[in-house]
């Protein structure tokens, strides 16, 4: 059941940020929506939980976007590790920390992206560009972040209580 | 022999530099097939129906409810142009209705004589010369001498008559002579012919003040033009540190190249005055 809550919300997120998001202008500069998913599965499930799921969904943003292939993969595999790190000693759970834990999972997959094109594709200057890019990204990280990882554990605690409900009548 | 820590440095070390070289074999090597295409199945068809849905919505938007308020709107903005359209037609009549009717009247007021409408038939052809033709002659009660006028300021004079055509004299000839005075400060002076289009305005005492921007206008003392038509414009005035003279040059105020019409006065004040003596 929480295989398929995860993956539903992976696929709504992939639609919403691959149709949704490019007709509104506003959400030009935004970042990966999949970063505070892999961030809030992570802090909030078992690596049994998580990893089949972010593998999942790292193969399928491979698959979708333009990108070395393994670079999502990496991406969200490295974002899992380091949050999963961070958690050993530091409180993420408290709401003050979140934004900044999101933020900095979104600097970090930047900077892999930007290490990784800089690697493969030697010459390309987007310095000023990428300075912008992700300072955006970062800004809405921190103001939308941890408003996603709430979204994303007030349904998982819905599902909860309703499967609860649903097997106690049942037995 | 290697603490847990350094284990554990090493091997991210080494998941990094995996890491690196399978991004770097995929980069060079990989092509979609397989499990990437199954993907891009699975997620196209929510794709393409997400997108659908969007752009049903958008087109719904676009061309229904927003549609609506655009043709509204539209309406409000046909209805206010065309009410300004019309304005502005009215105001445009008016005003050129209000300029014709003001220079009939400034120069029905300046000359009480009267007049007679010529139309320019022809140009001298030489450069040397600056007359014109027009097609009102001695049947017309045109005379030699006869002054020619139109709104803006002074063309000349009649130099030939014949019945039904007369030559004019344009005030830009050597041989035109007009007697003149500065509006402002009275000075007065003869306005000369010169070979380019300005006119000199001669014999002005050194001592009257003539500035450029100036109106020269008619004195009517030559007993040709009446008093008080506008010749040109000051345009450069040369005070030379002898002679009792300044050299003003002045510019008409008739564009010469685009004269088509003018007006022939009948009876000039001369006549009246002589006929008053």
């Amino acid at each position: 059941m929480t295989y398929c809550f995860h993956v539903g919300i992976c696929i709504c997120l992939v639609l919403f940020q691959t149709t949704v998001m490019p007709y509104f202008n506003i959400f030009n500069g935004f970042y990966d929506l999949l970063s505070p998913f892999v961030i809030y599965l992570s802090l909030s499930h078992s690596l049994r939980q998580s990893i089949p799921v972010i593998l999942f969904f790292g193969f399928v943003m491979d698959s979708l976007s333009g990108g070395p292939f393994g670079l999502y993969l990496t991406t969200y595999v490295w974002l899992y590790v380091g949050v999963r790190w961070m958690v050993t000693f530091l409180h993420v759970g408290d709401s003050f920390l979140l934004p900044f834990v999101v933020a900095a999972g979104v600097l970090l997959q930047n900077c892999i992206f930007i290490g990784t094109i800089a690697m493969f594709k030697p010459g390309t200057q987007f310095l000023s560009a990428a300075i912008s890019t992700v300072t955006v990204q970062v800004l809405w990280a921190i103001f939308t972040g941890p408003i996603f990882l709430m979204f994303f554990n007030y349904s998982h605690n819905r599902l909860n209580r309703w499967r609860k409900k649903v097997f106690v009548k049942e037995n | 022999m290697f603490s847990k820590k350094m284990v554990m440095i090493i091997g991210v070390i080494v998941l990094i530099a995996v890491n690196i070289i399978i991004l770097s074999v995929s980069n060079r090597y990989y092509q979609s097939y397989g499990p990437g295409r199954i993907a891009i199945s699975l997620i196209a068809p929510f794709q393409e129906a997400v997108s659908r849905s969007i752009r049903f919505v958008k087109d719904i938007w676009v061309h229904y409810f927003f549609l609506v308020e655009t043709a509204k709107e539209n309406d409000i903005y046909k209805k206010s142009l065309s009410h300004a359209v019309e304005k502005d037609n009215l105001h445009k009549e008016l005003k050129l209705s209000n300029n014709r009717l003001r220079s009939l009247l400034n120069f029905q007021k300046s000359i009480t004589n009267k007049v007679i409408a010529a139309e320019v038939i022809g140009k001298d052809s030489s450069p040397w010369f600056n007359t014109i033709m027009i097609d009102k002659g001695k049947d017309d009660g045109v005379k030699k001498g006869a002054a020619v006028v139109i709104p803006e300021g002074i063309v000349g004079q009649v130099a030939e008559v014949s019945t039904n055509y007369s030559k004019v004299l344009l005030i830009i000839d050597h041989n035109s002579a007009v007697d003149a005075l500065v509006q402002r400060t009275r000075a007065r002076g003869i306005i000369k012919g010169s070979s380019s289009d300005r006119c000199l305005f001669k014999y002005v005492l050194r001592k009257k003040s003539v500035v450029v921007g100036d109106t020269v206008v008619s004195s009517g003392l030559d007993g040709v033009f009446l008093k008080g038509l506008p010749v040109g414009q000051v345009s450069g005035v040369i005070r030379p540190n002898s002679g009792i003279f300044q050299e003003v040059s002045v510019t008409p105020y008739v564009d010469f190249e685009k004269l088509e019409e003018v007006l022939v006065v009948l009876n000039p004040r001369k006549d009246k005055f002589q006929s008053k003596q």
